[in-house]
């Protein structure tokens, strides 16, 4: 079957012949097919009414074209720019967070020697992440209470506040407490995957790493880390393209009308503007511009990832 | 040989002093963040089983002064958490019995390298990874489609994931072509191969795939509450709780609401029905936990593989 593919010209007679004969697969093929078409491909249609005036009534056909009308009102919102700032601020402390703490944890967890201890530290850490953020948000409401909150209740106790605090409602806790509750939830399963690359070291480098004399820190130092390279790099990439994206679940399911200032980011704005004040038009033009912004940089950060190593890609 | 290990064995416990001290501390710490990570469960537990009297005040609650359940029963007799139940069961196994389906269909499709197009599909399935239309767009489209305030809108969109997909086509590449060719010089047409050849030896890849996505749909509230708010009948169970959340912060977002909240909840036991209605969302994932747990790793390897 694969030599046809190698020949110059395939007779059309011959095509059909195959396209019939690969019938039954195009039918299974068939329904996923359609489920991509009606909610990946329609909707992209739908993007043209970030440079119209959408009227529901008139329907996205008949609403009239205003060209870059509804990005030049983004730029001058001064919201647009709050929520953009807050978006790149509140990504980049998550990636300067994340990412030492799962590398140190990682490390940590691998120099357990009992690997009962090491597996159940590792079943633990990594429940989490199964959590809806939904649940996750109700039990940081419920440790920060200042009614019956653990926190509050320990500040109090040991001298560090006077009363209680509504960590919640202050726009100026917003961003720690997001840290701290993205690390809760991730950061095990995060440790997963970097395991996941140090069990496929070989153990004859660590051997040879003791007959030359190495301690402990030295096979971390100098095979461990190195092992981790490639799939440290992916992440940052990874995480460089979501640079100007914050998921819209944690940031939901954690601030206020009392936290915007500091919490409001694009895809929580987008949703406020577009499906609760129906202002679809605006709000289409904002995902669009932070989708191709994303994209944008998920390339140039694959390019640079290509430029260091050749083999390496993502796209 | 086993000498020698020994022998280095022991030297290596003869140096290691500083080594011990460092797995002690270690030890020390892992204990400390698992406790960190259990103890918001273990606090909403306690919560859940205590009187609303016994938990208005600020003080650790390790243990329920007096065990009750009339957080839970409150919820059983509440027809709309009962009813939400019942539609998150519902969506979590219709969802996942067609995005299993589904996926595992096309995938056995694109294992075929000889079906003409393929490269042109391939291409169909992959380019919506990198572009989306974004969250208005998905909007006026589910409207189109007639699909909102309709059930069909849980499980439609999410029963085809290229992802899932690829992980499926990986492991369907590592069945024995031989088995797929004699079933096909015995007469079996493509239908019988996959139902009864392909499927049945593709047990673990089915697990994964159904148990990510039966936790996906589990956890899924987005699509409640932007396609699906204004029928109540269909509202999840997630949605269900994230509506509890929003009555809290609409009640503290005035100073006098704030004020008013902390001596209200003395009164209102809605804190240990929240809690109450949290375990009863938490309790599916947790029960399926160690299924997951066998199979997460292996999923994240072939992820990794296919990279």
């Amino acid at each position: 079957m694969k030599k046809q593919k190698g020949k110059p010209a395939v007779a059309s007679g011959d095509l059909s012949r195959r396209v019939k004969r690969a019938m039954p697969y195009y039918i299974f093929l068939l329904p996923a097919a359609i489920l991509v078409f009606l909610f990946s491909y329609m909707p992209l249609g739908g993007i043209v009414i970030a440079f119209k005036d959408y009227k529901m009534a008139r329907g996205i056909g008949g609403s009239d074209w205003i060209g870059f009308a509804n990005f030049q009102k983004m730029f001058s919102d001064y919201n647009f720019w709050r929520v953009l700032k807050n978006t790149v601020k509140i990504s980049v402390l998550t990636l300067l967070t994340s990412f030492p703490v799962t590398i140190i944890f990682t490390l940590l967890v691998n120099e357990l020697m009992n690997l009962r201890f090491k597996k159940t530290v590792q079943t633990i850490t990594y429940m989490p992440h199964f959590l809806s953020w939904v649940v996750v948000g109700t039990f940081v409401y419920q440790i920060l209470s200042p009614v019956n909150g653990v926190v509050n209740l320990l500040l109090v106790k040991l001298g560090i506040l006077d009363q209680s605090v509504y960590f919640m409602m202050q726009s100026d806790m917003f961003v720690p407490v997001y840290l701290v509750t993205n690390l809760w939830k991730g950061t095990g399963y995060s440790i997963v995957i970097y395991l996941a690359t140090i069990s496929g070291i070989d153990t004859q480098l660590y051997e040879a790493c003791a007959i030359d004399g190495g301690n402990r820190f030295h096979k971390v130092l100098y095979i461990t880390l190195p092992a981790m390279l490639p799939t440290m790099c992916t992440m940052l990439i990874l995480s460089v393209g979501n640079l100007i994206t914050v998921g819209f679940d944690p940031i939901f399911n954690l601030y206020s009308d009392a936290t915007y200032q500091t919490a409001d980011v694009i895809s929580t704005y987008v949703y406020r503007k577009g499906l609760v004040e129906s202002k679809f038009s605006f709000s289409a033009a904002m995902g669009l511009f932070q989708n191709v912004v994303s994209l944008g940089l998920v390339m140039i950060a694959n390019w640079f990832a290509r430029k260091a190593n050749p083999e390496y890609k993502i796209i | 040989m086993a000498v020698s290990k020994m022998k280095q064995h022991r030297t290596k416990m003869k140096v290691s002093t500083a080594s011990k001290v460092f797995d002690f501390c270690n030890i020390l710490f892992m204990v400390l963040f698992c406790i960190t990570i259990l103890f918001p469960f273990w606090d909403m537990i306690v919560r859940s089983f205590s009187r609303p009297q016994d938990i208005s005040y600020i003080d650790l609650n390790l243990w329920p002064k007096v065990w009750s359940i009339d957080a839970y029963s409150y919820c059983l007799k509440d027809n709309a958490i009962v009813q939400a139940f019942f539609v998150s069961v519902a969506r979590t196994v219709v969802g996942t019995f067609l995005h299993v389906i589904i996926c595992c269909m096309a995938a056995y499709s694109l294992i075929h390298s000889e079906i003409p197009f393929r490269g042109p599909i391939m291409a169909f399935f992959v380019i919506p990874m990198f572009i989306s239309g974004g969250m208005i767009p998905a909007y006026l489209n589910m409207k189109n489609l007639n699909l909102l305030n309709n059930f069909w809108v849980y499980v439609l969109p999410t029963a085809f994931s290229v992802f899932d997909c690829i992980i499926i086509r990986n492991y369907f590449f590592s069945i024995d072509k031989g088995m797929e060719e004699a079933a096909s010089i015995d007469g079996a047409n493509a239908f019988h191969i996959f139902f009864r050849i392909i499927l049945p030896v593709s047990k673990p890849v089915l697990a994964t795939v159904s148990l990510w996505q039966m936790v996906g749909q589990w956890n899924a509230w987005f699509d409640n509450m932007v396609y699906c708010r204004s029928n109540a009948n269909l509202t999840t169970l997630q949605y269900t709780l994230r509506r509890m959340l929003d009555s809290i912060t609409e009640k503290m977002n005035t100073q006098v609401g704030v004020a008013e909240a902390m001596g209200e909840l003395v009164e209102l036991n809605s804190d240990t029905v929240k809690a109450a209605t949290t375990i009863i969302v938490t309790l599916p994932i947790i029960l399926v936990y160690p299924f997951l747990q066998k199979y997460f790793v292996q999923g994240i390897m072939v992820g990794a593989v296919k990279g």
